[in-house]
Order: structure tokens, then sequence, then C-alpha cells
């Protein structure tokens, strides 16, 4: 490791040779970005479905938690999904209840990429949903929460319309208040929408290396 | 990276395709997209009341971020490694590559797929890989064409810009093996079908960095592919490559890049996935490469530090007329357009590089389309000053004697009117000659030269009635009662 030592210490020096007698600066407030607009859940609730159905994604409303097992039957079956993985969480297992469990799988520490390209769909908890830009906010702790995100064409999320916020800001402070829990492993992912690429003559494509659909079932 | 890399060379703007300013082919579709984007990006600033405000916020937590760049690089570095990440420091490109390799050697890596990022096309890292037997797979689709075609990319954000669905389909066919089309679906589902299995199969994914939180450790990468979460999170080790600027002083501050680097670059609210990773999960390595890579050249010249606040979002290439007539290549290095021909001449050198700032007609368009407010048409002047006197192609004897003379006979009436005299009668002879001498052939061939204008130059017209002329006397407004 000599020699990381020897580049971290050339370059911090570099740096402070080139900034030796500036005056220190203020540190900037942290700009509000969008003011609060104390919207109710049913506004948020259409805003939502409106961003994102602009971002060609998709949204099925269930008014219980009832409602949604049976939704999500359907969906399953209009999908043709013989094979669908789920993060193991509550909402997960309760709206999964009632579907036979070999058409479940719940990966688990050491499932590779290679069984998961198997699954027809993936249901993933949101634990969040921004109204304004059409996004749901997931919380992946491992490897294989992370790979249903991105792996299976049909990415299913689930929520809560408690869960619904106005916009990017109103969700940072609990974002950033957990991130700064030192034990925090893996990622938090913003999806807005299916995977897209607009590479070949800047046209438009879903479903690129990601799903090609992204469902959000909403309860509540 | 391709092998048939542009020897640099000075980083000479004006190549065989481009000279004249004449339309180089191929580079029509560039041109008309990025005119569009330019557009369309200017029409989401104006819709939001906030968007001046967010960019002098921007500006600001930027400048804060460099001239505390030391403490906030430290206090990240121990963020990151508390939850388990490796860092290393990389003072250039070959010591950032050779981490790699040596990550490559110890974990046996053959396949590594990589999502997009510019510090690996500084580093040449795919070269470099392929020379020890790895295989490099770009995952961006546009980076992953120009992989193929053994190109380098036209553009930071749509990196295949120049290629049409057509000139896919052909290379799909002669690379990949498949029955051609011209069909944007269909070509898209060829790269998920070879890439998928490359992401199973990686032994190591590499991603950039778009930000990074000091207070947190937070590594902030955006796409829309769903490339960076599969390079990412199938692999069992991942590479974060980032730039010593790229660190901000808290999580905190992240959203008002996110609205900005979204829409600025691809016109979008927020790009497709927003990925916040925090250190390796279990059982997986996590690398962090931090590269300065002449990038504290930069941090060493207070009157160009504004260009390390560059997010990358390819907004100044799009308002560029210059960009949009030339396309990327012509930039000779990595980062193209505005920004590139201020960032390429620090971070390589003035003296190969010194003709880039010249390539502007600085009209001021990358630095009013700038989502972090850098002031790049005064970038660009401050360093076309230093490559004048500097060692660097613009300082040359030639070109001194050449701007003294102009001086001494532009300041003098009389021979300012031989001058003119003299262009007259050379604009008259011009269709005698029609051969394009030398430099001047570069303007001569893309252009017709104007007409004489019939009757006397204004100074004689002056000279003659300029006394009888009076200024016209208006009546001053009544006075207010």
């Amino acid at each position: 490791m000599t020699r990381a030592m020897s580049s971290r210490d050339t370059i911090l020096s570099r740096i402070r040779t080139a900034l030796s007698g500036e005056p220190p600066v203020e540190r900037p407030p942290v700009p509000e970005v969008w003011p609060p607009g104390n919207p109710s859940v049913e506004e948020m609730a259409d805003r939502f479905a409106e961003e994102l159905q602009a971002v060609s994604g998709e949204i099925h409303r269930a008014a219980t938690m009832e409602d949604a097992r049976r939704r999500l039957a359907e969906l399953l079956d209009e999908l043709s999904c013989d094979l669908l993985g789920a993060i193991d969480r509550p909402i997960c297992r309760d709206v999964l209840s009632e579907i036979p469990s070999d058409h479940l799988a719940w990966p688990e520490a050491g499932g590779t990429a290679r069984t998961m390209c198997e699954l027809a769909a993936g249901l993933v908890p949101a634990d969040a949903l921004l109204a304004d830009t059409g996004s749901c906010l997931i919380a992946c702790g491992t490897p294989q929460e992370r790979l249903l995100c991105y792996l299976p064409p049909v990415c299913i999320v689930i929520a809560r319309t408690d869960q619904l916020v106005e916009h990017l800001p109103a969700v940072w402070e609990s974002i950033a208040s957990r991130s700064a829990d030192p034990n925090l492993r893996g990622e938090f992912v913003l999806v807005t929408g299916p995977s897209r690429t607009a590479d070949i003559e800047k046209i438009l494509i879903l479903g690129v290396h990601g799903p090609k659909r992204l469902i959000v079932l909403l309860v509540g | 990276m391709s092998h048939d890399t542009i020897p640099l060379e000075g980083a000479q703007f004006l190549k065989a395709e481009t000279v004249g300013l004449a339309e180089p082919k191929g580079f029509q579709a560039l041109g008309e997209s990025a005119e569009r984007s330019a557009k369309h990006t200017a029409e989401i600033a104006a819709s939001i009341p906030y968007w001046q405000e967010w960019r002098d916020a921007a500006n600001r937590i930027k400048s804060f971020s460099i001239v505390n760049l030391d403490k906030l690089l430290v206090e990240f570095e121990q963020n990151v490694t508390a939850r388990g990440a490796t860092v290393l420091w990389a003072a250039d490109a070959h010591e950032a590559n050779q981490y790699i390799l040596d990550l490559v050697k110890e974990h046996n890596v053959k396949t590594i797929v990589k999502s997009k990022s510019m510090v690996s096309e500084e580093m040449e890292l795919n070269h470099a890989l392929e020379a020890v037997g790895a295989r490099p797979v770009e995952t961006d689709l546009g980076e992953y064409l120009v992989q193929l075609a053994r190109q380098r990319p036209t553009h930071i954000v749509t990196p295949a810009l120049h290629l049409s669905a057509a000139d896919v389909g052909h290379l799909f066919q002669d690379k990949l093996k498949e029955p051609f089309s011209a069909e944007h679906q269909h070509l898209t589902n060829v790269a998920r079908k070879h890439l998928r299995e490359d992401f199973i199969t990686a032994d190591m994914g590499i991603s950039g960095c778009n930000f990074a939180a000091a207070d947190t450790g937070t590594i902030c990468v955006v796409e829309n592919e769903g490339n960076a979460g599969l390079s990412t999170s199938a692999p069992p080790i991942h590479v974060v490559l980032m730039g010593v600027e790229k660190v901000i002083p808290g999580i905190q501050y992240l959203p008002v890049f996110l609205n900005l680097l979204g829409r600025s670059g691809t016109g979008q609210k927020l790009t497709t996935y927003t990925h916040l990773f925090h250190g390796p999960p279990p059982g997986r390595k996590m690398v962090v490469i931090i590269l300065d890579n002449g990038r504290t050249n930069v941090l060493k010249d207070p009157a160009a530090r504004m260009a390390l606040f560059c997010i990358r979002c390819g907004a100044c290439l799009n308002a560029c007329p210059v960009y949009r007539r030339t396309g990327g290549w012509a930039y000779g290095w990595v980062y193209p357009g505005p920004i590139g021909a201020v960032l390429t001449p620090h971070l390589i050198g003035i003296d190969k590089a010194g003709k880039l700032p010249f390539a502007s007609s600085l009209c001021g368009a990358c630095g009013e389309a700038c989502p972090v407010k850098i002031d790049i048409p005064h970038q660009l002047v401050h360093m076309r000053h230093r490559a004048v006197n500097e060692p660097s192609p613009m300082n040359s004897a030639l070109e001194r004697l050449t701007w003294a003379v102009w001086a001494w006979w532009f300041s003098g009436p009389k021979r300012y009117r031989l001058a003119m005299a003299m262009v007259k009668l050379g604009i008259r002879m011009s269709k005698f000659l029609p051969w394009h001498p030398g430099k001047l052939g570069a303007w001569t061939r893309g252009r017709e030269l104007p007409r004489v204008p019939e009757g006397p130059p204004f100074r004689d017209w002056w000279r003659k009635n300029g006394t009888q002329v009076k200024p016209k006397t208006t009546t001053p407004p009544a006075a207010n009662r």
C-alpha cells in the first residue's frame, strides 16, 4: 500500500498548495429547490399517476390490501408470470399470501444473477413515492434485492398511499438521515419509469437492459 | 477504447474532415439532434421559475467544495471506508489503470462490465485491460456501439450520436453476426440479449461517479438504461472511478444537482435511475479510485477553477454552434465541446491542446446553457490568453510576428487605407486564383468571398460631405409643469 499512501499524499499536497492563501468560503445554505405545496394525498396520488404514465410507467390502484391481492393475481395472470421474485418485506409477503408458493421466489443471499434471469417479474416494495416526478424510492440491502429491480423484464412496485410525498426535497430529509447511519449498506435507488435509451438516433426505446415495464400497485 | 485513437499532435482542431468548416459528412444528424436538445433544454429552463436560483445555488455549493477539496476528500474517504469500501488514490491515469490491473490479477477477472465513465475514457482503461487479456464490455448502449465500431464517443451523454440505425444494423451484422435490421426496437433487443450474458458472467463491474457526498460517503450515479444498476449489482466486485472534483460537502446538497442534471442532460425531470450507493453489500467488494490526472492543474489557476464545477451534462455541447458542425472527434480527446476546449488544455497540457480554446465563436451560448453556471466563454478567453503566452501551438514566432505586423499596419490611417485598397484588389483578383493557399485555404474553401461594394468607400464620402451634415436638432421635451 506504500504506493497508494504516497499518491494520496501527493494529491492532497497538490490540492493544498494550489489552494494555499485562498480565503475561506462560507458553507452555503441547503437550497430549498421546490417549495412545499402541501397537497392532499388524493392530489398526490393523481399527480403521481399522471407523471408515472408520462414516463411510460403503469399504475394500478387498489382500495384495500384485499383488493391489492386480487389485482396482483390478475396482473400475474395477464403477464403469464409463472415465477415471481420478491424482496422479503412484510408488505410483499402480505400481498402475495394467496399466490401458490411454487410461483414465488424469495432470492436470498447467495442467489446468483443467472438463476434470477429465470424470473418473469420482480416485486419490490417502495419506501416512498414522489408525486411530482412519478418516482419510486426503493431501499435495497443486498445484491439480490438490487438485481430484482433491474434483472426481470417486468418490475412491479408495491406502495401505500401514505408513502406518497410531494417531490424529491420532501423525501430527502429521510434519505439523508438514513444515509447518516454508518451501518447502512447497499443502495437507495430512485426509479422513474422503465429502463430506456435514446442512444440510436435519439429515438426513445423502452427496456434496454433493465425492465421493459414498470407497474406500480398503489394501495389505499 | 479504440485502437485507432486520434493522435493528439497538439490536438489539432482543423483536421481533414473539418477543413474550411464545410459540413463534415455524416455529422448532419448529430448537429440537428444537438440543436433540438439545446432548444428543448432551454424551454425546460424557461418553464421553471427557480431555474436561475438553482444554478446560483449549485454554483455556490461547487465553489465551496472546490475551495475545501482536500478536507472534503479526506472526510469522504473516512466515511466510505467506514462502510467497508477500499479507497485508492491515483495521481495519474497510469496509476489508476495499474490498480485495476492488480485487482484483475488478484481476483482472476476475465470479463468486466462497465457503465459509462468519462474518467475511464481518460485512462484508456479498455486498452490497458485488453493488453492483459481481460475483456472489458461497455454496457451503455451508445458506448457499446462505439466500442464495437472501435471508435471514440462523439458526445458525452449520447456517445453514438453519429451512427444511424442502418450503421448500427451493419455493425451488429458484422461484429455480432446478427441479421441486418435498421429498426430501433429490434437493435435494442439485440444489444440487450448480448449484454445480458456479459452482465451475468462478469467478474467485475466498473461505474463512474456523478457525485460523492463527503458527510455520508454516499456515491451517486445517475443513468437511464439500468446498465449501471446491473454492472454494480451482478458482479462480485464494484470499482468506482471518480475524479477528485466530484465530492460535495453533504448529501443534503444533492437534490438541486439532480434536478439540474436530468433536465440539462436529457430533458428529464429525473433520470430513470438515481443510485445512491452506501458501501458494498454483504459478501461484496467495493473499490473507490480517486483520480487526479491533471485536475490539480486546473486548481492551480484561480481564474480557471470554475471549470472543475462541471457535472458532465453535455448541455454546452448541444448549445455550441461549433460542436454541432464538427462533432466530438474534432476536439481530439475525451471531452468535446466548449467545456472540452477549456478542460483538455489543463488536463493534457496547453503545449498539446492550446489550440482548442480558439475553436469557438465566443457566442456565449455555452455559458447560458451551463446548469452550474460555469462562465465558459470567459474561461475560453482566459485559456486563449494563456495559450499565446505559454509554450503552445498558438505561441509561435510566426503568430507573434503576424499580429505585431497587423497591429502596426492597422494603427495608421494611411496604412489602413492601403490595406483596404489591397483587400478590394484581392477580392477582384481572386476569381483568377482557383487555388486555396495554405492556411487561408481553410477559410476560402467553405465560403464565397463577399462582393466589392459599388461606389467609393465611406471614408471618401465623409471627407467630401461630412462637414455639410449637421446633427438633427430635436426640440427638447416640454418641461413638466
